[in-house]
């Protein structure tokens, strides 16, 4: 809203087509997950489910705000009057009469527009322009007042204050909690369905579906919250059924906790049982079911989340983990500025991690840590959080984001590679060649993988992908990690002892496909095919020791043979701008090697929906620029979308894909130079 | 004559004299093999002067030792044992490790190097940086470095800004080594050099490393010196980089004559080291390599290793197969990990060929102590490292924080001591351990994937071959040629070649 009145400056009419739009979108998003258990879950102004906010600046309103001044005013019903603030009402007041539709004259306007746009307007552009003469009487009306010192405040704060004091974001947000969303004790009754793991019928599913405070304890632990005191977490909160209390013995169930097993399960006593209240928070001897709490003393025990319940109800199940579909694209790697304060930095990033659960800690080969978040904003808070509250303000280096590449081949090997073992009684021999459209997205997917039934997997191969049947039958694995979208087939004929490597061979294939030949970056889409071997009579001879490194090596070969390439990963681009900010999306699209695949007006609006490709290498800072491009009109949206080959030959040296290994291979600590195909294939 | 100096060959057989070996074995690493003759030839005759000149007229057996099983920098007991020698004289670089059992006599052999460009490197650098420098060498210099001090001393001296240059030297701890004596007491044998006139008076504390000590004066940190290295980049300096790497660090390459004053590259080792300990830290299978079989105490640390894994809950086997390389390791794919114990400068291996790490016991020690923590210091020998041991393992249950896979994961094992002390009755256990056994089986047919077998019986399991078919179709299969030829190309494949 902030953004309406002072630096779009947009006039009513718009400002209501703005709105009414981004409602319209938001309802459609969540009509994807509508589920009849839950009701209608559209937003209506009229019915106070949507409130206007500037959260910068902290006031928001819902129309009841509103509704509820004029229905005094004008001596009608409140919920009439709501109905009128939104939709397809005008009001002149020159003839003081509503009407569904404008009259066309000067004075007539949108009942929004007329009763909350502009007096909203008015007063933050009085306040802005300091005419305090004209403001104080005005605030009289509303019935607001101003403490004597804020009073001297000037221009942007003075705004700010004065709408806080007026609108308050945090009794609209109340109101609609208070009067939209159902009580626990309504929504436990439909939502156990989707809570609880257990079977429905059990004491734990009555107890939450009831809830009841005199059941048994079911609680779910959806947040650490960094205490003030170093190192230290409070598990926050629901409680379902029963009653949690200070010194409780509580039964945690963690995310990978299976009934029956003792794998992920503790039990520990509640050293104190919290309410938390904005920034305070209050200690309580207890808190029954239907509020949240914050538990003190079971952080070491709680990863991210867990379910608690009573010490003696063993046959509890756990309360099903939230999950969160967004994926940490967005990688830097940190270090701390003084070598000493590594501990420090361990330490946060383990609470980092703990903290929140969209952020991934992870390590380098290289022995560099890395932050990886949802998107450039989110790491840049997850960073400021890590250096402020989890390391004590110890300075971290942060690097240029880091994008992970992918490995792949685009032809089949010019011809049959072989590499010998290091004592050259064994020989691989091999070829590589690109898995077929699609394939890589179908083993992705699980639609194709190692548990599958072998004959439903060759159905989907020979149909889908011109397989041929028995071939299909001769997959050996998949990698990287078992399941990743490479594959080793099978295709000797009437070799000797063949089933005694090919645990070697598989092995070999796992560690090779998850560090490629090029930049060490994983494997995709490739499948290497096994085309002879030769093999030492003596077991010993061509035992794993012999096998693992020489398939390596001949898988290497093989994939510098078929026409290596690197991919890189691209978002999926949705900008939705009016039609004038269109020239500076295509000019910052194009500088950003993004290209424009849909364009599309929305009906009866004068705004362009815009799907675009765009490298995650390129997007770093691509918001802000797209907003300088268009003066702010332009919003993007970006959710990785495939793996895009780069045509460039990273074998040719001095091309764009060779300087991006070497900048890689240099970053992991890697010798710049490729190894050479001589280094990996051998002569007979 | 050159080669008596460069030997030492009156000294040496002074050594053997004196001491009355009958029997002694000359172990020489393979680029000093092509001298041993002549070395050999040297020194009887010397022997035999000397016997002459005493009346004496036993007869010295000399031995030629060559491809040690392990580290050609250690001295190897065991070969000298297999002929009965009763001291070793070692021939070349060395990481001077106390011996167990035989005494030792070593050479270093003599580098040659430019005094004067020497001199002249470190008075430019000691000058151009305010911070009091440390010299550092290769034992192959030892010889050189008393002169070199001199010639400093004059250069300081002579310099017209009077500006007192702050030299430390560092000095070779000793040419001999007693087996019997406690390990950490030093003779002062051989007198290369003695530290600059604080040695003995001035209360300190002192380091040692490599054959090289040096006392830092109290009120002085290591961070505070710059350490000034004479030699090639060679392991022994791989050490030093690692051990202090707080310090500042230079380099003067003698045979090349010049300065590295970039040694970042090591650097990035220490990190890669740190991104092992933390692999290490989610390894369930450790497999021991006895890399030494004369360094002093490497039993104790073994058996250290052994209960500091079953402590943390993992599953240790211990390995003995010389020196360690890609082929010999991968055949243990079930092994996560290595760990290797041997002399601190041969303990360092770090290939991207190794299927499963290998890193050193004080990597291991901080990587299975639940608790504790990298702090930058890095200890190489495990002598140092028995004497800080143990640390109690904290008994937490907290899960533990992977760095490697990015989140907190648990530790089965844990989970299976927790379990073991509750069945007390082994056959309940064992059951269990049968069905858990059974369980993953099932769970991952036919797929290896590293990390998940908690021992080698299960990992064996995992495997889609089991060795021969007992129950398979029995009639017997009828005799096929086998190949005839060379490896190379069997002659079946050279036909198919000539095609």
């Amino acid at each position: 809203m902030d953004r309406c009145f002072l630096e779009l400056q947009v006039d009513g009419e718009e400002a209501y087509q703005t709105f009414s739009r981004v409602i319209e979108n938001a309802n459609v998003i969540m009509a994807t997950y509508e589920d009849p258990l839950l009701g209608d879950v559209m937003v209506y102004p009229e019915k106070g489910t949507v409130a206007f906010s500037a959260g910068l600046h902290g006031w928001a309103f819902t129309l009841t705000n509103f509704a509820k001044m004029y229905a005094s005013k004008f001596g009608v019903d409140e919920s009439k009057m709501m109905e009128r603030l939104w939709g397809e009402n005008f009001f002149d007041p020159a003839t003081r009469k509503w009407t569904s539709k404008n009259t066309g004259t000067a004075t007539c306007k949108r009942g929004f527009v007329q009763f909350c746009y502009e007096p909203i307007k008015q007063i933050i552009n009085i306040c802005m322009n300091d005419q305090k003469d004209k403001l104080w009487p005005m605030l009289q009306k509303l019935n607001v007042t101003m403490k004597s010192d804020e009073k001297d405040l000037m221009g942007k704060p003075l705004m700010k204050r004065v709408m806080q004091t007026w609108l308050p974001a945090s009794s609209a947000l109340l109101e609609m909690m208070i009067f939209h969303l159902p009580s626990p004790s309504t929504a436990q009754r439909y939502r156990v369905e989707n809570l609880y793991e257990g079977p429905l019928d059990d004491q734990y599913a009555n107890a939450i579906r009831n809830c009841d405070p005199d059941g048994p304890l079911m609680l779910y632990v959806s947040k650490m919250i960094p205490a003030s005191d170093k190192g230290r977490f409070f598990a926050f909160g629901r409680v379902f059924a029963g009653k949690v209390s200070t010194g409780l013995k509580v039964r945690i169930m963690g995310p990978n906790y299976v009934p029956g097993e003792k794998k992920d399960l503790y039990t520990k006593s509640v050293q104190r049982t919290v309410i938390w209240m904005g920034k305070k928070q209050e200690t309580v001897e207890d808190v029954p079911c239907g509020n949240t709490v914050a538990l003190v003393g079971l952080d070491q025990y709680i990863t991210k989340n867990a379910t608690l319940t009573n010490e003696k109800e063993v046959d509890a199940h756990p309360i099903r983990a939230m999950k969160f579909s967004v994926s940490p694209v967005v990688r830097v790697a940190v270090q701390c500025k003084v070598a000493s304060d590594l501990p420090k930095l361990v330490e946060g990033l383990k609470r980092l991690a703990k903290s929140d659960p969209m952020v991934v800690c992870t390590m380098e080969e290289s022995g560099e840590h890395i932050v990886a978040g949802a998107g450039e904003l989110h790491l840049e808070i997850c960073l400021k959080d890590l250096q402020d509250d989890f390391m004590g303000g110890a300075e971290i280096i942060k690097s240029d984001p880091v994008v992970s590449f992918r490995e792949t081949v685009i032809e089949k090997s010019s011809r049959t590679v072989m590499s010998k073992s290091p004592n050259k009684h064994n020989r691989l021999y091999m070829e590589a060649r690109p898995l077929e459209d699609g394939l890589a997205e179908a083993i992705d997917d699980g639609r194709i993988g190692p548990r599958d039934d072998p004959k439903i997997r060759s159905k989907i191969l020979a149909e889908e992908f011109g397989w041929d049947k028995d071939l299909a039958k001769k997959i050996w694995c998949f990698g990287p990690e078992t399941t990743g979208p490479n594959m080793v087939v099978d295709m000797c004929k009437g070799v000797q002892y063949l089933n005694e490597i090919k645990d070697s061979v598989v092995a070999g294939f796992q560690w090779a496909s998850k560090e490629g030949a090029l930049a060490e970056e994983n494997m995709r889409g490739i499948c290497f095919e096994v085309c002879d071997v030769v093999l030492h009579a003596d077991a010993i001879h061509r035992g794993g020791g012999q096998v693992i490194p020489t398939a390596r090596r001949v898988i290497y070969a093989s994939q510098l043979t078929a026409k290596p390439r690197l991919l890189e990963p691209v978002y999926l681009v949705e900008i939705q701008a009016p039609e004038q900010a269109l020239g500076g999306i295509y000019s910052v699209l194009n500088q950003k090697r993004g290209h424009v695949f849909e364009e599309m007006q929305r009906q009866g609006t004068p705004l362009y929906n815009i799907k675009a490709y765009l490298p995650v290498v390129e997007s770093f800072g691509f918001s802000s620029t797209l907003r300088a491009a268009t003066s702010g009109q332009a919003f993007p949206q970006c959710v990785f979308d495939h793996w895009d080959t780069m045509s460039s030959d990273p074998l040719e040296s001095g091309s764009q894909a060779a300087t991006l290994v070497a900048d890689i291979r240099k970053r992991k600590g890697l010798k710049e130079q490729m190894t050479p195909l001589s280094d990996f294939e051998d002569k007979l | 004559m050159e080669l008596e100096t460069n030997y030492e060959i009156a000294s040496t057989a002074d050594f053997i004299h004196t001491r009355n070996f009958t029997r002694v074995a000359l172990q020489f690493p393979d680029n000093l093999l092509k001298d041993s003759v002549r070395i050999v030839r040297a020194l009887s005759a010397k022997l035999r002067s000397l016997r002459d000149s005493d009346g004496d007229n036993k007869d010295v057996g000399l031995f030629v030792m060559a491809d040690t099983t392990y580290g050609s920098c250690c001295v190897d007991e065991v070969g000298a044992s297999h002929i009965d020698a009763d001291c070793v004289i070692h021939y070349g670089h060395t990481c001077l490790s106390p011996t167990t059992k035989l005494p030792a006599f070593f050479v270093f052999g003599k580098a040659s190097i430019s005094k004067s460009k020497c001199v002249e490197n470190v008075s430019k650098h000691a000058l151009t940086n305010d911070k009091p420098v440390l010299v550092l060498y290769g034992l192959e210099y030892a010889y050189a470095i008393s002169h070199i001090r001199v010639a400093l001393t004059e250069a300081s001296t002579s310099c017209v800004s009077g500006s007192k240059l702050d030299i430390n030297f560092a000095s070779v701890i000793c040419s001999v080594i007693d087996p019997a004596e406690d390990h950490k007491s030093i003779h002062g044998s051989a007198g290369d050099s003695t530290t600059n006139g604080s040695f003995g008076k001035e209360a300190g504390t002192r380091y040692a490393i490599g054959g090289l000590n040096w006392n830092i004066p109290e009120g002085h940190k290591m961070e505070d010196c710059l350490l000034f290295w004479i030699g090639s980049d060679n392991s022994a300096f791989a050490n030093v980089v690692l051990t202090f790497n707080g310090c500042e660090i230079v380099r003067y390459d003698a045979t090349e004559d010049y300065l590295v004053t970039d040694v970042s590259q090591q650097l990035r080792i220490l990190k890669r080291r740190y991104y092992l300990v933390e692999k290490a830290k989610d390894a369930n299978i450790i497999g021991i390599l006895v890399g030494t079989l004369g360094v002093a105490g490497y039993l104790d640390m073994i058996h250290q290793m052994r209960e500091l894994i079953t402590r943390a809950g993992k599953k240790a086997y211990t390995l003995v197969m010389g020196r360690p390389n890609p082929a010999k390791l991968a055949n243990f794919p079930e092994c996560d990990v290595f760990i290797t114990v041997s002399c601190a400068q041969t303990a360092l291996l770090d290939s991207k060929e190794f299927f499963s790490p290998v890193i050193t016991p004080f990597e291991a020690m901080l990587a299975f102590n639940r608790g504790s923590q990298w702090t930058g210091a890095y200890v190489m020998e495990f002598r140092d490292l028995m004497s800080s041991l143990p640390v109690e393992v904290r008994n937490q249950s907290e899960a533990r924080f992977s760095l490697i896979k990015g989140g907190y994961i648990e530790d089965f094992d844990q989970q299976d001591t927790v379990i073991g002390k509750e069945n007390k009755e082994g056959a309940l256990a064992l059951a269990n351990a049968t069905e858990k056994a059974l369980k993953l089986n099932d769970g991952n047919l036919n797929s290896i994937i590293k990390g998940t077998a908690k021992s080698g019986a299960e990992f064996f399991l995992s495997r889609s071959y089991h060795g021969l078919e007992i129950n398979g179709d029995s009639s017997p299969e009828p005799y096929v040629i086998g190949r005839s030829g060379k490896a190379s190309g069997y002659e079946d494949e050279k036909i198919k070649q000539e095609r």
